[in-house]
């Protein structure tokens, strides 16, 4: 059975239907990429999947539970982790600080407990720091531990990002343009530790513009165009789908197709 | 490395000694009543500032009815203890739960709010409140206010003489500093800052931003509502004006002043400006026309304060100490 089900999303903003009856699946272990031209609802649906957004039809369902409706502070606990297209990160806190603060859903210090340092707490802070310090090097960010977040290039805010998400043991981690503003060597970078992490057992679904990193990493690709998906299939399929080469004409990815 | 981590270590060990003794024996230095009350009133700053700290430095919401809860504390403390007889322990703890309850009723609604509209409720909420320390007069004892008021008691030990007063104002200080900065540096401290640095941010890591807003607003208001009621029976005497806007907006400066992302900041922030309009107290052969002159402005120096701060030195104090502890020079 699939990991992630997505059953006929729907979502309209007014007139526009952002996202029309879309349909796909995700199988556990896989890369999964969803692309699409500017516009095509690649951002709304995922914004639907983590419920940040509520679907006006359809449902999604996670390892068999229904997250339509869910609050989306609750998304984490099911195993659904995410970053976003514009990061959001916590710029006044160190790297280190952002990866432990994505560890919230699963620890448990409130604030009582915090408040007068029972020993437990102390122990679980420990672990925190210590899961934190090995999930920055995953994605090879050692030196940068000890550094606000402000304070760091744009290329490696992303993978903090990804660090962060990981921090919460997703069992799927959903990237929003993970690649968006990274450089040549920071994109191989990028999707090497993809490759890791998804090693380590995570399901990972992208949606990405870059087709050189799409086209290599992911197993399966959905096409959204206009918010509709067009084609789903593997890379090689995808890169001769004539309707995919007609959703993309005029757009400036068409020469890396 | 390491080496230098523990010289560190060792100098803000000393340093922090070094105050915690000065603090503890000021009263052997100074006998005079006037000196220890100025600094009995900056520990009670102090601990409604450590509240205010957590709720703005760390949590990033502003409040400008601080001083409403400050009042609900010290009024409720005062009537269960001259009106019903209760013992001193028993009016701290009915201040801390009507504050707390207090808060948590002001908070479910406007935390829905942000920004702007958060200050406004704030706001609000201590004008209603001013209002009915005014009205209430079976309670409040109206404009006149609250009068013969007893010093604080914990059974057969009173805290009658100023210097007395002082070591359980500023032991209390201390107590709600330590929880603060426990708080702080744990799971419950990294949330608040992370919804301060995005909401979205601290939504996908399972953070309830709602949840923790209200649990700080919860504490931060019980810790003023633990101050009044510390303040009534220290100065045996209370009036609506005591607890009016203009304080609220003392304790915004302090907060600013004080700096994100700091305890200690605010604290340093609390203490100098509740020196302010004392200056004597800490200033000797201070002329009593300049005290006076400074008197009269102090409001304008709090509001220029808030002004300064924001343009030239927006990590307020709290920024500059941090810059001084890991030695990096003024950038940012």
């Amino acid at each position: 059975m699939s990991l992630l089900q997505v059953r006929d999303v729907t979502r309209r903003f007014g007139g526009l239907v952002a996202v029309d009856d879309v349909s796909f699946d995700v199988h556990e272990g896989q890369i999964k990429a969803i692309i699409g031209p500017n516009g095509a609802g690649k951002t709304t649906l995922f914004n639907v999947v983590t419920a940040f957004d509520r679907p006006d039809g359809g449902t999604v369902t996670f390892d068999g539970v229904d997250l339509t409706g869910s609050r989306p502070h609750r998304i984490v606990s099911s195993g659904i982790a995410r970053t976003f297209q514009n990061t959001q990160l916590f710029d006044e806190m160190t790297a280190r600080e952002n990866v432990m603060a994505g560890a919230h859903a699963v620890t448990k210090a409130g604030f009582l407990a915090t408040a007068l340092r029972l020993p437990w707490t102390v122990r679980e802070e420990r672990e925190v720091a210590k899961e934190a310090g090995r999930l920055i090097r995953l994605v090879g960010l050692d030196e940068w531990e000890d550094v606000p977040a402000a304070d760091m290039p744009h290329g490696l805010r992303r993978l903090l990002e990804i660090a962060r998400a990981l921090a919460s043991r997703p069992r799927m981690l959903l990237l929003d343009e993970p690649a968006a503003g990274l450089n040549t060597a920071e994109t191989t970078a990028l999707g090497e530790a993809l490759y890791r992490i998804r090693d380590e057992g995570a399901t990972i679904v992208i949606v990405e513009h870059d087709m050189g990193l799409v086209m290599e990493v992911s197993d399966e690709i959905v096409v959204l165009d206009q918010g509709r998906k067009i084609a789903e299939g593997p890379p090689r399929l995808i890169q001769k789908d004539p309707s995919v080469i007609a959703a993309y004409l005029g757009e400036e990815d068409v020469d890396e197709l | 490395m390491r080496e230098r981590i523990d010289m560190r270590l060792v100098v803000a060990a000393v340093l922090g000694l070094t105050v915690v003794a000065a603090v503890a024996g000021l009263p052997f230095f100074t006998s005079e009543r006037y000196i220890l009350r100025v600094f009995t009133f900056a520990g009670v700053n102090v601990i409604i500032i450590t509240g205010m700290a957590l709720l703005f430095g760390y949590a990033g919401q502003v409040s400008l009815g601080h001083a409403a809860f400050f009042g609900v504390g010290a009024y409720a403390s005062a009537f269960v203890v001259t009106q019903l007889g209760w013992p001193w322990i028993g009016g701290v703890i009915v201040a801390i739960v009507l504050t707390a309850t207090g808060g948590l009723l002001l908070a479910l609604p406007s935390l829905r709010l942000k920004g702007h509209y958060l200050a406004m409720a704030t706001l609000a909420f201590g004008e209603i409140m001013r209002v009915v320390f005014t009205e209430a007069r079976t309670v409040t004892g109206g404009p006149d206010g609250l009068s013969g008021i007893p010093y604080p008691s914990l059974g057969p030990l009173a805290f009658d003489s100023a210097s007395a007063s002082y070591w359980l104002v500023w032991a209390v200080a201390g107590i709600t500093l330590l929880l603060a900065a426990n708080l702080v540096r744990s799971r419950a401290g990294r949330a608040m800052r992370a919804l301060h640095g995005s909401e979205l941010g601290a939504t996908a890591c399972g953070i309830d931003i709602t949840g923790i807003k209200v649990r700080v607003f919860v504490i931060s208001a019980s810790f003023a509502g633990l101050a009044g009621a510390l303040y009534a029976h220290v100065v045996g005497f209370i009036s609506p004006s005591t607890f009016s806007l203009h304080v609220s907006v003392l304790l915004v400066a302090m907060a600013v002043l004080g700096g994100t992302s700091s305890l200690l900041g605010p604290v340093i922030a609390a203490v100098l400006l509740t020196l302010i309009p004392f200056s004597d107290a800490v200033i000797p052969g201070l002329s009593r026309s300049a005290l006076e002159t400074i008197q009269e402005w102090q409001e304008d120096i709090y509001g220029l304060t808030i002004i300064a701060v924001m343009i030239f030195m927006p990590g307020g104090i709290g920024g500059l100490l941090r810059r001084i502890g890991t030695g990096r020079s003024a950038e940012r």
